[in-house]
């Protein structure tokens, strides 16, 4: 349904957001989904002339993805927020906040990840 | 040896309506680094989206940030009547217009008050603010609510508006037309004024599209992007042309939110018109299944919602990318090399709402 999705590895990331970059797309966002098979979905949108271009990768949880900050330094904010509520191993962030941009000591963490929530009845044993 | 000093700005602060942290490193008087610090108010509201169902998220979304709160409605009902290919009728794209833009007046007026305030011009303060509340007036008397009035609904929107109410309105903006013409020439001509917003804070053009600006602030840097280009809602049969300034200073900054003004009161008469008559929404069957991506210009720029149904009630994730959280990379960009007394006219500029970039 989404228009110039194109699936890539995450080793590809990098060069593709390279590519991105040296035709003139200005980076506009990135999107992370909780699949629940213990894998993530990280989706780049990229836009020029107002034609959005998305490259979609798939990660386990816990798996390192680099930053694309040293090609997009406006990535920072997203990449900081994603690796603070999704917990994923994004390194070489420009400004790294250590996983507390948002989050202090005393909250749940990766609160954007998939939980089994059960719900007791009272008298249920 | 040059001796560095860290300033705190902020979370609390007389130019800030909400908090907002940024360590300043400054030599002397000069900043040469800004590091931001976020996360005082956020509302995990993603979150909270996949526990109710997907026609109750659009009260949820509303409440990403009460200044475009319509804009965010319109965008999650524009990104489900597409995911669910949902055709809403004509009449209801128009209404969509008329209200988005009266919330854009409001919105840049609000701001050139505040700004206004900043600098201690306390008469243009009120004067802007006067012809705000006309605008808070309009959304009371036809929704009920003065800021965050639930007018959209998947399908089209809840409410009409009579040709009385459109004609009302038509007066009412031609009001306030007369009295932003009487203001204009204190934003562009005064003395004082420009002495605090010409040359100050430029970001020019390459800068801000590397940086992924948005809105008004892309604009005032010669960057012609506006997403009602893409002729959403009704917009592509209404004639406009997007306002773009090219010195990338406050100064410019400004300029291009008081031409806005006047831009929206010229679509909003447009919109009253060709609006049609008819229906103004259609029932909505069915649940939502697969992905979309829903873009708004909104008064401080693109929103970007990302959302995937499942076929449940409930969407599996909905996302959004307010046009703060991608100005804030600007900031930091701007801030280096700016002296400390035009720090807080520097952040109004951007015209943060914190609020957005803690949904």
């Amino acid at each position: 349904m989404i228009k110039n999705l194109t699936e890539i590895s995450k080793d590809m990331l990098l060069n593709e957001t390279g590519k991105m970059k040296y035709n003139g797309y200005r980076f506009v966002t990135a999107t992370c989904v909780d699949i629940g098979d213990g894998t993530v979905d990280v989706i780049y949108h990229f836009d020029k002339d107002l034609e959005l271009k998305n490259f979609r990768i798939n990660v386990k949880r816990g798996e390192e993805i680099k930053s694309i900050t040293k090609i997009y330094f406006c990535a920072l904010l997203v990449e900081n927020e994603i690796k603070e509520l999704f917990g994923l191993n994004i390194t070489d962030i420009a400004i790294d906040y250590g996983g507390r941009m948002l989050l202090s000591d005393e909250e749940l963490q990766n609160p954007m990840l998939k939980r089994q929530i059960t719900i007791e009845q009272k008298g249920e044993e | 040896m040059d001796r560095k000093t860290i300033i705190p700005f902020g979370p609390q602060h007389p130019v800030l309506p909400e908090p907002l942290h940024l360590k300043l490193v400054m030599e002397d008087e000069k900043i040469v680094e800004a590091i931001p610090a976020i996360g005082y108010v956020h509302r995990g509201l993603e979150k909270l989206t996949e526990t109710k169902e997907f026609t109750q998220n659009v009260y949820i979304v509303e409440r990403v940030c009460g200044i475009c709160s319509f804009m965010h409605a319109m965008t999650y009902c524009q990104g489900m009547e597409d995911l669910m290919e949902i055709q809403i009728p004509d009449r209801a794209r128009y209404l969509r217009v008329i209200w988005a833009e009266l919330h854009r007046i409001h919105s840049h007026l609000l701001w050139l008050g505040l700004l206004a305030d900043s600098f201690g011009f306390e008469s243009l303060f009120m004067q802007l603010w006067k012809n705000r509340e006309k605008v808070l007036d309009i959304m009371e008397e036809t929704i009920g609510s003065r800021v965050i009035i639930s007018a959209n609904i998947i399908g089209g929107t809840k409410r009409d508006l009579s040709k009385e109410m459109l004609i009302k309105i038509s007066i009412i903006i031609d009001e306030i037309a007369e009295d932003i013409k009487r203001l204009e020439p204190v934003f562009f001509n005064d003395y004082t004024v420009k002495k605090r917003l010409v040359g100050v804070g430029i970001l020019t053009g390459e800068q801000a599209y590397e940086l992924g600006t948005v809105g008004p602030m892309a604009r005032a840097s010669g960057i012609k992007q506006d997403r009602r280009m893409t002729g959403y809602a009704a917009y592509g049969e209404l004639d406009f042309e997007p306002i773009v300034e090219t010195n990338g200073d406050c100064y410019a900054r400004t300029m291009v939110r008081v031409k806005e003004i006047n831009l929206s009161i010229r679509l909003i008469k447009q919109a009253i018109a060709k609006i049609p008559a008819g229906d103004f929404s259609v029932p909505v069957k069915g649940n939502p299944t697969g992905e979309v991506i829903a873009l708004v210009e909104q008064p401080r720029g693109e929103v970007l919602y990302y959302m995937k149904g499942n076929g449940t009630k409930f969407l599996e994730r909905l996302r959004i990318r307010t046009p703060t959280f991608a100005n804030i990379p600007t900031l930091l960009k701007m801030l280096p090399g700016s002296q400390l007394a035009d720090v807080p006219v520097l952040i109004l500029t951007i015209d943060p709402c914190i609020s957005c970039t803690e949904r």
